[in-house]
């Protein structure tokens, strides 16, 4: 269970999973190391979001096996698991706010879950306190819907954050933010990792991202681990899928694809298809 | 042709097979969650949606149903000279099948539909995961009130509707049809026993638990993106209806077992 030199807090043993008869994680292994950041990227469907639910148990691998702290938690009953993910934050692509609750309601949603509050004043102040750690001391009482998508964000990992976990996951964070938006959450995950001294994975597309955060890379590529180093092994890796990834380049497949249905009566109807 | 069969068949029977855990869950998670206080607020806001709120729609309902079956029915029992009967096969017909059974086709559509679309967006949106990431189980959480507002409170929109349904046929056979209120309410009395009503009135329970776990199963299953959720919730309406006819059905022939191992003889005409 032990790699290199980090204590293990998460690890997944030959993961396989399938979605119907595609195959999306192929006999996957990794360890992640406690209290460092490691970033996972890939092309989009590639399962890297997949993967990262599987260290939560979101979804059940179909064989191989999740241990938390050495302990074997993909075979727990959804009961057994509700104990052991308080000590994980999530924070879903689209921040999975509930919008009928209203910013500081979500935030006291998983406290209310698992303790009976017996001072609400105590509650108020840590609500205020996991709001100003992300910079949104004061919304409180807005709704989702009356945020922006960066503010939706920052709210939902107040809310990961809630119950001080020790591992928080991150979704694809910087999607669909504009560049100084994305920074601000890339500094938010290196503060609550300096902060909370929590083990951070974070699932992303965005190399800016990932070369700003990440102790450790791992690339997935159709299924399989194509690389695994930091980021100095990633930029110099000699793969051409990895290369092609990080620089984001269209593969010679791909623009031969593109190229070939440049003439436009392939792709169309004539009259006579319809007779 | 063969394999396609198989594959098919086995799908559906992994859907049964969901469909009946998912079906047990909630019943153990609502059981579950009447014994604990703390839960009750979620139980109270979900009867203010799916109860309160459905009140109107389902007067109107059953006032209609009465008023069309006193217009329906006068000429043929006029025309054997027994219009003065009106009110017991107006009565009867109202509380014992189409009382509870269009109130609940009423609440398959608006309340069935709802919830479908409600849970559906929050699958999409990845909330429901949100919950369990949490470490809350979202059947205790979002299906368990739904259930039990649903099932405790059909059963009251059932008797607004009988109640609707008598006046608005008792409204329309007097003033239209012109009918002897007298007799109409003696022959209504008489015909009409608690036992008709109680009928009725049960088969509310069942309907409601099965719109409810109906529409909750479907939104838990639904599919990405707009068209996922509508195709979700004609689903859910579609099984929601199908399930409350067949019920129906089955409860009828239930409850006539049980009457006439009771009650052996009864006249139709009294």
């Amino acid at each position: 269970m032990q790699s290199r030199d980090g204590e293990a807090v998460l690890s997944v043993k030959n993961l396989t999973k399938r979605f119907g008869s595609k195959l999306v994680l192929d006999n996957i292994s990794l360890t992640i190391e406690k209290g460092k950041t490691t970033v996972v990227i890939g092309p989009s469907g590639c399962g890297k979001t997949v993967l990262i639910k599987h260290l939560i148990v979101l979804l059940r691998p179909n064989s191989g096996e999740v241990y938390f702290k050495d302990r074997r938690i993909d075979n727990l009953r959804e009961d057994e698991l509700n104990g052991i993910r308080t000590h994980y934050g999530f924070l879903f692509q689209g921040g999975a706010l509930f919008d009928s609750l209203s910013v500081a309601e979500n935030i006291i949603f998983p406290i209310r879950q698992h303790y009976t509050i017996s001072s609400w004043k105590e509650v108020e102040e840590l609500v205020k306190a996991k709001l100003a750690m992300v910079g949104l001391d004061g919304y409180q009482n807005y709704y989702p819907a009356n945020l922006s998508g960066g503010q939706r964000k920052r709210v939902a990992l107040a809310r990961a954050i809630a119950m001080n976990p020790e591992i928080i996951l991150y979704d694809e964070p910087t999607t669909g933010l504009d560049p100084i938006r994305s920074d601000v959450i890339n500094e938010l995950i290196l503060k609550l990792q300096r902060e909370l001294k929590v083990t951070t994975i974070v699932v992303t597309h965005d190399m800016t991202s990932a070369y700003k955060i990440a102790n450790r890379i791992i690339m997935l590529h159709n299924g399989k681990i194509a690389a695994d180093g930091d980021a100095d092994h990633i930029r110099n890796h000699p793969h051409p899928v990895v290369q092609q990834f990080i620089n984001g380049q269209v593969g010679d497949d791909d623009l031969a694809v593109l190229r070939m249905s440049g003439t436009i009566s392939q792709a169309q109807f004539l009259p006579r298809d319809f007779e | 042709m063969l394999a396609a069969l198989g594959a098919r068949a086995m799908v559906d029977v992994t859907n049964a097979g969901r469909f009946g855990r998912f079906v047990w869950g909630a019943i153990v998670a609502s059981i579950r969650s009447s014994t604990r206080p703390g839960t009750y607020p979620l139980v109270w806001t979900q009867m203010l949606i799916i109860g309160v709120r459905s009140v109107p729609v389902i007067m109107i309902t059953g006032a209609f149903v009465g008023m069309s079956l006193a217009v329906q029915a006068y000429d043929q029992l006029a025309g054997i000279g027994l219009e003065e009967h009106l009110g017991v096969l107006i009565n009867i017909s109202v509380v014992k099948e189409l009382g509870p059974v269009l109130a609940a086709v009423m609440l398959a559509g608006r309340v069935g539909g709802a919830l479908t679309a409600e849970l559906g967006t929050m699958n999409v949106t990845e909330q429901i995961d949100a919950v369990r990431s949490m470490g809350t189980d979202p059947v205790r959480y979002l299906v368990a009130p739904r259930v039990l507002a649903c099932l405790l409170l059909t059963p009251f929109l059932i008797i607004y509707a009988d109640l609707m349904g008598v006046v608005g046929g008792a409204v329309v056979s007097f003033s239209q049809l012109g009918i002897n209120s007298t007799a109409y309410w003696s022959f209504s009395a008489s015909g009409v026993e608690l036992w008709d009503v109680a009928v009725g009135v049960v088969k509310g329970f069942f309907f409601g638990a099965s719109i409810a776990v109906i529409s909750c199963y479907k939104g838990f299953t639904c599919r990405e993106g707009a068209h996922g959720v509508g195709l979700a919730c004609t689903e859910a309406f579609v099984l929601s209806f199908i399930s409350i006819l067949a019920l129906d059905f089955a409860l009828a022939v239930i409850f006539k077992g049980i009457y006439n191992t009771f009650w052996p003889f009864k006249s139709l005409i009294a």
